[in-house]
């Protein structure tokens, strides 16, 4: 707590100071940290992130400056902080009307400086350097003035200024004293111990060693009554920002088991007393009637919907999938300027702009939100799809963390936003499963976050040393994390139950490299890839360690594997799993089975695999092997129920392979991202029979639109299975009654084709033989119409040729 | 069906045909030799030598006496089919594109490249005078300013020529003294690779079709379409068939592998515009396909040297469209 101070405090007091303030637009939040030299207060800023999560501002804040700061020594060496050098691309628009003098500008600055609480310029150290120069910048008038010597500078008496003073010094006007400037720095302590005089100076002591972290302690007031003390004291900071910073962290501070202290700010009393008591009825806000935005899940013949972006993302659409032929649904152009996202339920379709993300839905596809986010380029749902993750690059400022935000689907709003490190992977944010915490990982810390609050869970980061990476169990709000060897301390696994952060199992593991989770989709099972580096061995060795959730203890069994690992994959709804392992050609899939008994067995292998992915259907038991781009796209069809590869197949470059979310059909692609020719999107059954080619050009991205969970329970979904024989019936009724009439309506079609051009055909040949004799004319008389015309002159001659006969099928006869 | 493979050449092949007869095909490519072979069985027949430069084009009369061709080396030279005999040697200002004898026989035409500060001139020259040939005068000579021609080919009766441009746009230019003849087809774009039979007539644009006109009326009739150019095609003279060759332009084909550039001739019918068939063989994109008069066979010149003879089996033949 006490390393934080340098940190927090800056940004805390500049708001305190200035809360109806607008921040000066003009400033960009790269400038600032290269102008702050490293001042005192710096290194220490470095060592110090940990501590003070207590809000996105002061819990990044930290991270950027460490990042800028050895731009920040060089230019302290540069020229020394005494002397303001600033940047030009500091100096706000308009200042070039009174150029600063720069050379003089130390002294006013500080004049300037001591007109505030003095006590601030130790407390935002670290900013010195920077509001000197600034403060330089806008003194330079008043010295110019008094030197006679010098040419006259001065405005004629009559001059208006055209530039406000707001635009021309906002960010040394942001700094100047407020009148509540010294209130502001005292706190209200309660629930001290009530002491006679003999032990005053003893309790003096102690309070002071505690809110002396904060910093400085300029004034105190022990308020007494009939020789003893009240039992709350008042102590004066030398700067607000420390007396923010000792209420957030000495509140509910406990001396001891009677007395716990609360700590308030003296203004905040002021503030609360004057509170209305009245209360306003909030207005209703109007009920948007945006149509059943489930349509789709209503559609007869059960059909699934997809988005396709085509012709280098100009045009998107969405169709209904169809065996017969994709039938469009919308089609818009520049509905999107990078690509689209659906939702995890796929209620809502998001589309991305330079201004930020819309989301589209109900039956025309109309729009539905916006979130404004400047420059947006990734964004993650809830899974519950009540918030919407936005991620921009450009956003971000010190004060007001931008880089990402989360946003209330429903209502719009901007709940919280957050600092961003350029470190992380996306999703930074990871969502338990229900979407009632979220949680990110920093340097040794765990944050997990709980909605709809959006803060910090218990007020507090878990602190872990080394953590390297986290998982929300999909089926329950459990995390597990796991933490590389430390020395003589051991990699560990853990898995810590939520929200009470108790673990559950912690598995120690030894000479790791790495660690990967991979939870099955229901949360069952956890298997945690980790490769190993044993003793007295070279090269890698791969662990599978099995954590059984269900059972008690959690229960773990490890498969091992000496092989290269290409990929994992949990089969989703079942107990199954597979693994790509092997080198290029030699590649192998191994089928496993997590058995009852936590016996995990051996249920088939394939060798010579041209496979470099794995993908499971939505519903299990059957997967596709792709080898995707650099392996040529080739595909295998396994069903895993009884190991058997349904088909091997092909789809040349393809750079995708997308399950619809029944199961039904896979959809494989070559992107124009990937690839720029042959762009396509081929519909397969799950059995691996090719149904449609769909050529678009400069094809891009294909998405099925996700289903909900089922509404039926276990046994309605049994019973249905039950009676399978009875509904394929009516199906395959279906089936061929759509097919029938399809190949009729394509005879049909042909039909007329013939007809018209066998007309067509007739016409030229009307008009050819009409020509007959000028043609005999130009050759002479010689018939040369049919090729065996005029035999008669044709003399004969045999040639014997040696021929071998060899018949090949001519090629694709569809 | 095994098809013959005619090496003959060490350049790119540009252009082949049958006489028509169809005992004969006549094969030109980027080197000067001029290859005849027998079709029946690919033995090599002979060479037409003297030639200097790439060879655009050729084309033999209807008995098959004469051989016309056409070269980048500025000449197009007229040849005794039989003896190989250099008949005679029409100079011109720039390279030779595309040349042909009328129906009769008795007229031939080429046309020239816009190079070197030339333009673009179709010439007409009548055999039956035998001094336009000494003079090297042709009786019409027409300028073509805007396009240059990149594909040509008689109307019927060799009243006109139908020339595509590489503009994209198709013209007729009447063959008798008066000039220029109506109607012009403005639309389509780049080389336009011509082959006549009876009324129809075909042509590409570069949006990865075929396209087929009327030849008299220049009406457009069907489209066919695939992913890859087109650079020739070819009706069966006895099914509702056509087909195309083309494949991944040639100079993309070193950065890509044979299975990504679909150097595939393929069949379509005519009719249905639907595709039924594929023939693969060739290692470049198919530079001209050719059907043998009889149906029985076709042949394919590619951008890998190769001329390929296919003769087609029975299945070619039983297939039939549900219709």
């Amino acid at each position: 707590m006490q390393d934080a101070e340098n940190v927090a405090v800056p940004e805390a007091a500049e708001e305190r100071a200035e809360p109806g303030q607008q921040q000066p637009a003009a400033e960009p939040p790269p400038a600032e940290g290269l102008l702050r030299p490293a001042g005192p207060g710096a290194p220490e800023a470095a060592g110090t992130k940990a501590s003070s999560e207590e809000v996105g501002v002061a819990e990044a804040g930290p991270e950027l400056e460490v990042r800028t700061e050895p731009a920040a020594e060089a230019e302290a060496a540069s020229g020394p902080s005494e002397s303001p050098s600033p940047p030009a691309s500091e100096e706000p628009p308009g200042s070039h009307a009174e150029p600063p003098a720069p050379t003089q500008g130390e002294a006013p600055g500080e004049q300037a400086r001591d007109e505030r609480s003095d006590s601030r310029a130790q407390a935002a150290s670290e900013d010195a350097g920077g509001n000197e120069g600034r403060a330089a910048e806008a003194e330079p008038r008043a010295l110019e003035n008094g030197d006679a010597d010098e040419p006259s500078f001065s405005d004629p008496e009559d001059f208006v200024d055209d530039v406000s003073e707001e635009e021309l010094l906002g960010d040394v006007l942001k700094d100047r004293p407020q009148e509540a400037d010294g209130i502001d720095s005292v706190i209200v302590v309660d629930n001290v111990p009530q002491v006679g005089p003999d032990r005053l100076e003893k309790l003096k002591n102690v309070i002071h060693k505690i809110f002396s972290k904060f910093g400085k302690i300029t004034n105190d007031f022990y308020p007494e009554e009939d020789g003893k003390t009240k039992g709350y004291i008042f102590l004066e900071y030398a700067s607000p920002a420390h007396a923010v910073d000792a209420v957030k962290n000495a509140d509910g501070y406990k001396l001891d088991k009677q007395h716990t202290f609360r700590v308030n700010l003296f203004t905040d009393f002021d503030k609360y007393m004057t509170i209305s008591d009245e209360w306003d009825i909030p207005e209703k806000q109007p009920f948007k009637d945006l149509g059943n935005l489930r349509y789709w899940l209503e559609e007869a013949e059960c059909r699934d919907q997809y988005s396709v972006i085509f012709e280098s993302g100009d045009r998107t659409s969405i169709f209904w999938n169809d065996v017969k032929d994709p039938v469009s649904i919308e089609e818009r152009a520049r509905w999107t300027e990078t690509y689209v996202r659906w939702s995890p339920k796929g209620t809502y379709l998001a589309t991305f702009h330079q201004r930020g993300i819309a989301l589209w839905g109900g039956e025309k596809f109309k729009q539905i939100q916006r979130f404004s986010h400047q420059g947006v380029q990734l964004i993650d749902f809830s899974p519950c799809e009540r918030y919407l993750v936005t991620f921009s690059p450009l956003m971000d400022t010190q004060d007001d963390p931008q880089a990402i935000i989360i946003w209330d689907i429903l209502t719009g709003h901007k709940k919280r936003g957050f600092h961003c490190e350029s470190s992380a992977h996306w999703p930074i944010f990871k969502w338990s499963h229900d979407g009632k915490f979220f949680a990110r990982m920093t340097l040794d810390t765990l944050s997990i976050y709980e909605t709809p609050s959006m803060g910090l869970l218990d007020k507090k980061s878990l602190k872990i040393s080394g953590i390297k990476d986290f998982s929300w169990s999909p089926g329950g709000n459990i995390i597990a994390f796991w933490v590389p060897e430390d020395k003589d301390i051991p990699a560990r696994v853990t898995l810590m139950q939520l929200p009470t952060r108790q673990e559950i199992r912690v598995r120690n593991l030894f000479n790791v490299v790495d660690c990967k989770l991979h939870w099955q989709k229901n949360g069952d099972y956890l298997c945690v890839k980790v490769d190993r580096t044993p003793k007295g061995t070279q090269g890698v060795v791969t662990n599978f360690e099995i954590f059984r959730m269900r059972e008690k203890q959690v229960p773990v069994d490890v498969v091992e594997m000496k092989e290269t690992i290409i990929a994992f994959a949990w089969e989703p709804n079942g107990s199954k799993f597979a693994v790509l392992h092997g080198e290029a050609p030699r590649i192998s899939v191994s089928f496993y089975h997590v058995k009852n008994n936590g016996k995990i067995e051996l249920i088939k292998m394939f060798d010579k695999q041209q496979a470099n992915t794995i993908f499971w259907s939505p519903q299990g038991q059957f997967v596709v092997l792709a080898g995707l781009r650099s392996m040529n796209g080739a595909l295998a069809f396994v069903d895993t129920s009884d190991c058997t590869v349904m088909n091997i197949a092909e789809h040349y470059m393809a750079s995708d392979v997308e399950w619809d979310p029944t199961g039904r059909y896979v959809v494989t692609s070559v992107s124009w991202w990937s690839h720029k020719v042959d762009n396509a999107y081929w519909l397969w059954t799950f059995q691996g029979r090719l149904l449609q080619k769909n050529n678009k050009d400069r094809f891009c991205q294909l998405l099925w639109r996700p289903r909900p969970p089922t509404l039926l329970s276990q046994e309605q979904i049994k019973q249905i299975k039950k009676d399978l024989k009875k509904y394929s019936k009516i199906f395959e009724q279906k089936d061929r009654l759509s097919q029938s009439k399809a190949s009729k309506e394509l005879v049909e079609r042909r039909r007329t084709m013939m007809e018209d051009f066998r007309k067509y055909r007739k016409m030229a040949q009307e008009l050819y033989m009409e020509q007959k004799n000028e043609r005999l004319e130009l050759r002479g008389g010689v018939d040369t119409d049919e090729l065996d015309s005029n035999v008669d002159d044709w003399e004969e001659e045999t040639i014997e040729f040696f021929v071998t006969e060899e018949i090949i099928p001519l090629g694709n006869q569809e | 069906m095994k098809p013959i493979l005619l090496q003959g050449h060490e350049r790119s092949i540009t252009q082949i045909k049958y006489n028509r007869e169809g005992d004969l095909l006549f094969t030109v490519a980027k080197d000067p030799i001029v290859n005849v072979w027998y079709s029946v069985n690919g033995e090599r027949l002979g060479t037409y030598m003297g030639h200097t430069g790439a060879v655009w084009c050729v084309d033999a009369d209807w008995d098959t006496k004469h051989v016309l061709t056409g070269s980048a080396d500025n000449s197009c030279r007229l040849w005794d089919c039989e003896t190989g005999k250099q008949l005679a040697l029409l100079k011109t200002n720039s390279a030779v594109r595309t040349c042909g004898f009328d129906f009769g026989g008795n007229i031939i035409m080429f046309s020239t490249d816009k190079q070197m500060g030339y333009q673009c001139f179709v010439s007409f020259f009548d055999l039956r005078d035998p001094s336009q040939i000494d003079n090297n005068e042709p009786y019409m000579k027409i300028p073509c300013n805007d396009s240059k021609i990149t594909s040509a080919v008689w109307g019927p009766l060799g009243e006109c020529i139908i020339a595509g441009h590489e503009s994209g746009e198709l013209n007729q230019y009447s063959a008798k003294r008066s000039g220029r003849a109506a109607p012009s087809l403005p639309l389509h774009s780049s080389p336009c690779p011509t082959s006549p039979r009876k009324a129809l007539f075909t042509d590409f644009p570069p949006a990865f079709s075929l396209q087929l006109f009327d030849s008299t009326t220049l009406e457009h009739q069907k489209t066919f379409r695939t992913e890859r150019p087109v650079n020739s095609a070819a009706l069966s003279p006895n099914y509702d068939h056509v087909v195309l060759g083309g494949g991944q332009e040639a100079m993309d084909v070193t950065t890509t592998s044979t299975r990504i550039g679909k150097f595939e001739a393929r069949f379509f019918h005519l009719a249905f515009e639907e595709e039924f068939g594929r023939v693969k063989g060739h290692f470049g994109p198919i530079n001209s396909v050719a059907f043998h008069p009889d149906g029985k066979s076709y042949s394919s010149g590619g951008e890998d040297g190769y001329v390929r003879i296919h003769y087609f089996d029975p299945q070619y033949f039983e297939f039939e469209f549900e219709a």
